[in-house]
């Protein structure tokens, strides 16, 4: 049966990753989190934790989001994709932004469109595995049509 | 030579004409008959975002054969003012709304932030309804689906436009027909790496 598990019960992970799941991002950019500290505070981040975004797409999304008051979270939730047989997780997939009014969890990347194949198969699984649970890819060309519209006002 | 040209042949990334000015003429007249059915014996009030709302506000208002009042707002545009300040708006309306039937007129609704911001703001005002006409739906990146869309124009690619009153920096607004921006021609704003 599919399961899911928050951020603050990660470490219960018997695979013994980081107790924080590993993130696509993570695993194929090979980006360093920014520090908490340079984050700013957002208004509405609905998260318990400082955000650590992977990179400045991520950032500016939350930006974007925070501007317009839609409250959200940032990878609260990793979906188990496989186990082996003795129960670890070998595969999981943790988006990277939750917006709970809307029930839509957002996955950002920014990785050239053809090289996203593996990120698209992830979220083929996730969907079927989950099939109530929606989620949308952002993917590098639409972060920079949102922030040609929202930051250089064409179109708005 | 076409402004659309001159200001081609200057540089700018005008791109082909994607709706005819008749084309919209059209359309908005259809719209101003869907409307006219719908507020019946009513009084709406148009509301419309400034700017690039403006020249949709004029024509649908003169093709919407009901009795009806004209308002416009202006919001900050992102990212001005402190930063994690939020929306804010430059000019609010100029009467109450509560008890009023209330159309929002939007260019273009994409992510559907801004709408749904002003769909917030305005309930809290207690219009008797409120709806919105858009000119243009970009459906791809809607984020926010509780939104009162109820009239759309044309849904268009995930392009970006000129013309008809949309622009860039207060460029391009006063073209008639409604073209394709080469957006590869313009700076990517952020640091995606």
């Amino acid at each position: 049966m599919p399961e899911t598990w928050r951020r603050a019960t990660a470490t219960a992970d018997p695979a013994g990753r980081a107790s924080t799941g590993p993130s696509e991002a993570d695993a194929t950019l090979g980006t360093v989190r920014e520090s908490p500290t340079e984050t700013s505070p957002f208004q509405a981040y609905r998260g318990s934790e400082p955000p650590r975004f992977v990179n400045g797409a991520e950032r500016e999304c939350a930006q974007i989001l925070d501007w317009y008051g839609i409250p959200w979270e940032y990878e609260p939730r990793s979906f188990v994709l496989r186990r082996d047989a003795q129960g670890r997780v070998t595969s999981a997939f943790t988006p990277d932004f939750y917006l709970p009014d809307q029930d839509l969890y957002i996955e950002v990347t920014v990785m050239k469109q053809s090289l996203v194949t593996r990120k698209n198969r992830k979220l083929r699984e996730v969907r079927h595995l989950y099939p109530d649970v929606r989620i949308k890819l952002f993917y590098r060309r639409d972060i920079e049509r949102l922030a040609q519209r929202y930051r250089l006002r064409i179109a708005s | 030579m076409t402004a659309a040209e001159r200001l081609r042949a200057a540089g700018d990334p005008i791109g082909d004409v994607y709706l005819t000015r008749e084309e919209i003429a059209a359309r908005v007249a259809e719209l101003g008959q869907e409307l006219a059915v719908a507020y019946a014996g009513l009084d709406p009030l148009l509301v419309a975002p400034l700017k690039s709302s403006a020249v949709f506000l004029a024509d649908l208002s003169r093709a919407l054969d009901v009795d009806h009042e004209l308002d416009v707002i202006e919001l900050a545009p992102y990212g001005s003012g402190r930063r994690g300040g939020g929306v804010r708006l430059l000019k609010d309306l100029d009467r109450p709304i509560a008890g009023r039937d209330v159309l929002l007129v939007e260019d273009v609704v994409d992510t559907g932030l801004t709408l749904g911001f002003l769909t917030r703001s305005f309930v809290e005002r207690r219009p008797a309804t409120l709806a919105a006409v858009t000119l243009l739906d970009r459906p791809y990146r809607r984020l926010v689906d509780d939104i009162p869309l109820g009239h759309v124009g044309f849904t268009v690619p995930d392009e970006l436009f000129a013309g008809y009153g949309l622009g860039l920096e207060e460029r391009w607004r006063a073209l008639p027909d409604l073209h394709l921006v080469v957006a590869d021609e313009l700076p990517a704003a952020i640091d995606a790496a």
